[in-house]
């Protein structure tokens, strides 16, 4: 156990398994895959594994998702790290390829790849394309392609291990406003299973639903909450795809009020799911939902600050809520 | 192939009387890099037309091509003073210092007047302050922007990366690598169905080259010979990696051979050697004959983003940038190109030019940054944004709903 940051942490997953697997490739651009942490050893994939299996490549995002899905059906396994600039180039690729392969050859198809998708930091200023959080709505929604989404460094390893040992293909969306998230991580290779919610927070009175880059903010209203005396269950999703029904509805029908919470735009976003999916197996609940409006995010940080869900509206939404 | 598609891409021989025996010896390398790729007609060339247009500018062309390089200059020098001493700033940016000389060769050879239907259009990058002064957008209204303010070029809603101004055909800047250009050949397909005569240039990196729409660009804007100009802006790095991490030669301008267009490697340090270029390329473009992509070698002297390794009043950036994990610019090779200064090489030629004198040249740098420190103070005094305006901008009228409150 050490003290470990978001991308340490999924490296030292992804650094694991290719010294298990000789054959395993990393394909990257613009984002290399090194990360440090104090007391351990830097991890540097390209000079462990050389540039042969390991490999910087020009922009095209296309082309590393493509490279990816075709040394998986040739039998190596394979994952690929796209940077928030290009997160949606290899959508149709993984939409309308790797999500229908299987089905179209009848199961024929391996495919022991993962899609390492990077989601922006939501970094006020950095402007409409640099600072948007949309990625899980889209990538969630492909049939025979698993979605996960990491709130934390423990769990970025395990469903690192968990997503390069999986036969279907993974897209794990990798929320940049967490790399810097630091906390004790298992040094040892252990797995997080790819359709389980977590319960970060046990309690009677209202449920909270979040996922990903949206949990710090999620956590930290579940503690004001807390402390002004409501018992609050929280839940962070950590899989998208497929969405872990039992625990919602469990939690829901002790607690009959439910508030999800979006990073992504309003329509369609998980938040949608969660909510309809509780609501067509829990009778008498309440719901509210909190999203980031169907707007692009503006550069001015005045604007953009104002649209971002934050602790303080999921506070006021749980008290509408219970109150 | 039309008989006007034959103009000859002229060596890179062809050196203004001022040239400097250190560019010649760089010249010579760059022509033994692969610099006479282009389909230069050995009919026209015998012509005798020597493919030197910057010989025909008025003394008041040339002395606003040097007064559009100073003002990038100082504009981007202002800015960058401002990010090291102002905490408080919240501009960010990608500096162009270092490759004015592009921007301004390139525009002296458009037509910057008449609006979206009459004027030349621009499709500008994440690197866009160069391109858009060139194209005569407003400094102060983007010093707003780069502040977000409400009364900056966009209001605030686009910051540096997405400053847009259709009105002197600067059509925007694209936070995206790809999407631009073959934007940019939809509009050139819309001139060329209207026949309206305008030519569009769509400026990239080096890091454009690997997208799929590169080729996709070059491969329609030949097919269908839209007026177009791609101009590669080959400063070496994209992002942190060196151009050879995603580029198979040495210049981009050989892939013009594949679509059967014009291919030209170009000193983008020397404004009339862009220039010579460019003006080839328009005149072909706006004859109907076809599109042209244009090499440009430069460098930038600041990092990809921001001003790390900066010092406030010094020019360019010899420190260490913590993001550049995969090349790190050797600080002699910014050091080399930056003997190479397309601010020196200018006004040296204009001196010998005898279009003005080294006083008539230091005034105009004076004029410049006053003009540019004076910008960015009118910037500061400007409004901030409502916050409520960001749902406003979704569809042309109305706004959306706030979801945020739950």
């Amino acid at each position: 156990m050490a003290r470990k940051s978001f991308m340490y942490a999924a490296l030292e997953a992804v650094q694991s398994e290719m010294q298990k697997d000789k054959n395993m490739i990393w394909v990257f651009e613009l984002t290399p895959p090194v990360a440090s942490t104090p007391g351990r050893p830097v991890i540097n994939l390209e000079r462990e594994f050389g540039r042969k299996r390991v490999v910087n490549t020009g922009i095209d995002e296309y082309w590393m998702a493509a490279c990816v899905l075709g040394a998986g059906l040739a039998g190596s396994k394979a994952a690929t790290y796209i940077p928030y600039q290009g997160s949606m180039m290899p959508f149709e690729l993984i939409q309308n390829e790797v999500g229908k392969l299987r089905m179209k050859t009848g199961g024929d198809a391996e495919m022991p790849v993962v899609f390492v998708i990077e989601m922006t930091g939501q970094t006020p200023g950095f402007g409409v394309q640099h600072s948007c959080y949309e990625e899980d709505t889209y990538y969630a929604h492909i049939p025979g392609v698993r979605t996960v989404i990491p709130s934390n460094p423990t769990d970025a390893k395990g469903l690192m291990h968990a997503s390069l040992r999986s036969r279907d293909p993974v897209v794990y969306l990798y929320a940049a406003g967490l790399r810097d998230l630091i906390e004790d991580v298992p040094d040892e290779p252990f797995e997080t299973p790819l359709d389980k919610a977590a319960i970060r927070s046990e309690g009677s009175d209202i449920t909270i639903v979040g996922s990903g880059a949206g949990m710090p903010e999620v956590l930290k209203a579940t503690e004001e909450l807390k402390k002004a005396g409501m018992k609050v269950e929280t839940i962070d999703l950590r899989s998208l795809k497929p969405m872990d029904t039992e625990t919602l509805v469990k939690s829901v029908q002790k607690t009959k009020r439910l508030l999800a919470v979006d990073q992504s735009y309003y329509t369609l976003g998980p938040a949608a799911e969660v909510i309809a999916r509780v609501a067509e197996n829990v009778d008498g609940a309440r719901y509210k939902r909190i999203a980031f409006p169907d707007a692009a995010p503006p550069a001015s940080p005045e604007m953009f600050l104002w649209m971002r869900p934050n602790a303080g509206h999921i506070v006021g939404a749980a008290k509408k809520l219970v109150g | 192939m039309s008989e006007r598609s034959d103009i000859p891409q002229k060596s890179q021989d062809d050196l203004p009387a001022a040239s400097s025996a250190t560019r010649r010896i760089f010249l010579q390398g760059l022509a033994g890099a692969g610099a006479a790729v282009s389909l230069a007609s050995k009919a026209a060339w015998a012509n005798g037309e020597i493919g030197f247009w910057a010989k025909d500018l008025s003394n008041d062309q040339l002395i606003h091509m040097y007064t559009t390089i100073q003002r990038i200059r100082w504009f981007e020098r202002t800015c960058v003073d401002k990010m090291l001493t102002e905490p408080g700033y919240r501009g960010y940016n990608h500096f162009y210092v270092g490759q004015e000389a592009v921007a301004t060769g390139v525009s002296a050879a458009l037509k910057n007047t008449g609006g979206l239907m009459e004027a030349d259009l621009v499709y500008s990058t994440h690197r866009p302050s160069g391109h858009a002064i060139a194209k005569g957008v407003d400094v102060k209204k983007m010093a707003a922007e780069y502040d977000f303010r409400a009364t900056g070029l966009n209001k605030g809603y686009g910051g540096e990366m997405h400053i847009a101004d259709k009105s002197v055909g600067f059509m925007g800047a694209d936070g995206m690598i790809g999407p631009g250009p073959v934007i940019a050949t939809g509009s050139a397909f819309a001139i060329r169905a209207r026949d309206s005569k305008q030519v569009v240039v769509n400026y990239g990196g080096d890091g454009t080259y690997a997208t799929p729409q590169f080729h996709s660009t070059l491969n329609n804007a030949a097919l269908l010979k839209l007026p177009f100009i791609y101009v590669i802006e080959n400063n070496l790095y994209h992002q942190y990696a060196h151009y050879s991490y995603s580029v198979p030669m040495k210049d981009i301008a050989e892939a013009a051979k594949t679509y059967g267009i014009p291919g030209v490697v170009v000193d983008g340090q020397d404004v009339f050697q862009v220039y010579n270029a460019a003006k080839t390329a328009v005149d072909r473009a706006r004859a109907g004959e076809g599109p042209t992509l244009i090499e440009a070698k430069t460098y930038r002297y600041y990092n990809h983003w921001g001003a790390p390794g900066a010092k406030p009043g010094e020019l360019g950036a010899f420190g260490y940038d913590p993001l550049a994990i995969t090349s790190f610019r050797p600080e002699r090779e910014l050091r080399a190109w930056m003997a190479r200064d397309p601010v020196d090489i200018s006004r040296n030629a204009l001196i010998s030019w005898k279009v003005f004198d080294r006083a008539k040249a230091d005034e105009i740098e004076a004029a410049a940054k006053k003009e540019m420190v004076e910008a960015f103070a009118w910037a500061d005094k400007q409004p901030m944004c409502k916050p409520e305006d960001g749902l406003k901008n979704v569809f042309v009228e109305g706004s959306v709903p706030p979801r945020q409150f739950g």
